[in-house]
Formats: C-alpha cells, structure tokens, sequence
C-alpha cells in the first residue's frame, strides 16, 4: 500500500470487504439483546457506525496521497527524503483508521462463534492498535528531525521541559486510568478487561504508547518549528498548512489511542459515550488530514509551474 | 557566460528564495529552461524582461496576492538597473 496511485484502489477494495464482513458475519448475539435488536437491525446499526469511519479514512489516504505525492515530487532534493518519511507517517495513521477496524471484526466474529477465542481477540486487537502509532510517529519523527536539522534550529531547554511535563501529565493520568480497572486483582491475574496481567499491559501496553506518544509530541514540536524557520513567503504559507496539519493528526491520533485503550474494548458493538468521543476526534484528525493536502497541494504547484 | 551572469542567475534565485524557500533554486531553472530554453547559468541580463514576465504568471498561479507578485516582479526588475548589475 505504499504508491499513491494504488492508494484508492486499495482502499475501494478494502471497504467492499469491510461491508461485505459487516453484512455477512454473525450478529453479536449480546449487543443484539443489550439493544434488544433483530439480526437485521444489528446489521443496519453497524453499518451505521463503520460508514462514518469509511468515510473518515477516505479523506485521510486522501491527505496522505497528496503529501506522498509532494514528496516524490522533490524526491532528488536534500528534503526530499524527510517528506517522504512525514508521507509515510501518515500513510501509517491513515490505513490505521481502517486496517485495523477490518481485523477487529475478523477476530471478533470469529470469538462471536468461539467464545474462548474472545479474549485472543482483545489482546490481539489491542496491540493491532499500538503497532499503528509506534511505526508512523517514528517514521514522523524521523522525518521533522531531519527538516529541523536542515534549519540548524535546536529545540529550546524551557520547551523541552514544558513538552516533558506535558508528557508526565499525560502519562500519569494515563497509568492511573489503566491501573483502575486492575483494582481487586493480583498482578498475575488475566481476569481484566484487558485480558493482560498487569505486568505484562504495563511493559508491553503502557510503556510503547508513552514511548509513542512521546515521539509524536517531539515531532509535533519539531515541525512547527521548522515551518516557523523555513524561508519564503509562499512555501512557508503552503508549509505551514501541512505542519499545522500534522499537529491536528498527531494530536488527534495520541487522542484517539488514548479514549481507545482506558476503555477497554468488549469485542462487540457498544453505543456509548467513547464511541461518540473517537468519532469526534476522528472527525478533528481528519481536519488536519485535509489542511495537510491543501498544503501539500500548494507545496507541488509551487514545483510545477 | 561571463561573470556577471552567473551573478545575475544567483541574485535572481536569492530574491527568489525570499518567496519560494528552498524551491526558489528550482523554480528559476525550471522557468529559464522551460520559456527561455536555456541552461540557468546561462542566464543573461538580455533575458531578465522575458523571464520577469514568466515569472509574474507563475507566481500568480501560486498566490492571489498581487502586493508579493508587485513586490517580487519589483525587486528583480531592480536586477535590471546598470549600477546594480555592476556591482
């Protein structure tokens, strides 16, 4: 799924699949009676949910594509290789919308008719999510890294400190959230939401999604910083779209995992107030995925005309 | 190419860098390569009118505001006055 041009191609058929399996798979049998729904109905209703998340997707390649497509086109240029790595960033969060969520209603279903495969699923889903953000902030931090180093600019001890402390607070408030749901329970005990001993979510969970969350900060900071430094009034116009882009969809994505791993995932359909919440935040993300095609958009021209 | 052409190609792209960044390098040579068929560094102060006026029509398909696209054309037309390329 890396050339652009495939990108939508890609995508066509992986939403045929994705309602395909929503329309064919069997209905959960307790979401079905917690919302007292007939088989039909369960299928209507989760149509529903996944045609807004489709269509969020959609609009992110679309982001991704655009860059991608700037980037190749200063391929040869000493940048060149920095926007590659932001573009396959967000080809990462991109398909991580969607992915995923196709994977999830695999082995969900498959759970639906083996009960004691239920909790593979949750653990193999959960870290189906982490690997998301652990590959594309690095891949962004690479590249903001090597556009700051461009510029010669160093990130400044009192916002190193304020970005830390941002993190702490972030991370506390995470391990706290985490942490409750074990409350009552040894630290060997898989009998959580999690279907993790505690030792195991804290060194395979917690810590890789602070360790992203981290990165994908620091890449924030860093590409602010360089569309601050960057010469040229129309590239700097054009380059600040997409850096101020990529902060929404840092910042929407670290959101996103964030309400994604305090609530635990049940393994089927929950109508609740976190549903509501990441569709929110999917729709902020997607904002920043179309202020980064309007700036990789402007960015190419300026290498055409 | 004498030397005061080369200069005039790299002052070119320096008032341009002002506008464009890091792409002005490629602009220039694009739009001297592409409407005055000619290698960059070939640039000579005979050209300036013609890719002035390439210039101005690019740059407004990249901006509506025509205070940069005034204060741009102005500044390379600048480039055309003996005492400057002189110096």
């Amino acid at each position: 799924m890396s050339r652009p041009s495939n990108a939508m191609g890609y995508y066509i058929i992986l939403s045929i699949v994705f309602l395909l399996l929503a329309a064919v798979l069997p209905a959960n049998q307790q979401a079905s009676q917690l919302y007292h729904l007939s088989n039909s109905q369960y299928h209507l209703l989760f149509f529903l949910v996944i045609l807004p998340l489709m269509l969020l997707s959609f609009l992110a390649i679309y982001g991704y594509v655009k860059l991608q497509n700037y980037a190749n086109s200063i391929d040869k240029t000493p940048e060149g290789h920095d926007f590659k790595l932001l573009a396959n960033g967000c080809r990462w969060l991109a398909w991580g919308l969607l992915v995923p969520a196709v994977v999830e209603i695999i082995l969900n279903s498959i759970a639906n008719v083996h009960p004691g495969f239920h909790a593979a699923a949750i653990v193999g889903t959960n870290y189906l999510y982490l690997v998301v953000p652990l590959v594309a902030f690095s891949l962004i931090s690479n590249g903001s890294h090597g556009l700051l180093s461009r510029t010669k600019q160093q990130l400044s001890i009192s916002n190193t400190k304020s970005l830390i402390l941002v993190l702490v607070l972030i991370g506390v408030a995470y391990c706290f959230l985490i942490f409750r749901h074990y409350i009552g329970n040894s630290l060997g005990s898989t009998n959580n939401p999690f279907h993790l001993p505690l030792w195991l979510m804290l060194i395979t969970m917690v810590i890789p999604y602070l360790y992203a969350w981290f990165v994908g900060l620091l890449a924030v900071y860093e590409i602010v910083l360089f569309s601050k430094q960057s010469r040229g009034v129309l590239y700097q116009q054009a380059l600040q779209l997409v850096a101020y882009g990529l902060v929404i969809v840092i910042a929407g994505s670290i959101a996103l995992q964030y309400v994604g791993s305090i609530v635990p995932s049940t393994g089927h359909l929950v109508l609740n107030t976190s549903l509501a919440a990441t569709y929110v935040i999917r729709l902020v993300a997607v904002a920043g995925y179309i202020l980064i095609a309007r700036g990789a958009i402007r960015l190419k021209k300026i290498e055409e005309v | 190419m004498t030397s005061p052409d080369i200069l005039l190609y790299d002052r070119v792209v320096r008032i341009t860098r002002v506008y464009l960044g890091p792409a002005a390098d490629r602009f220039i040579a694009r739009q001297v390569q592409n409407h005055l068929q000619k290698e960059p560094q070939a640039l000579s102060s005979e050209d300036l009118g013609r890719l002035i006026d390439w210039i101005r029509v690019a740059v407004s398909l990249l901006t509506e505001d025509n205070d940069i696209v005034e204060e741009y054309t102005t500044q390379l037309r600048e480039l055309a006055k003996p005492s400057r390329q002189a110096s």
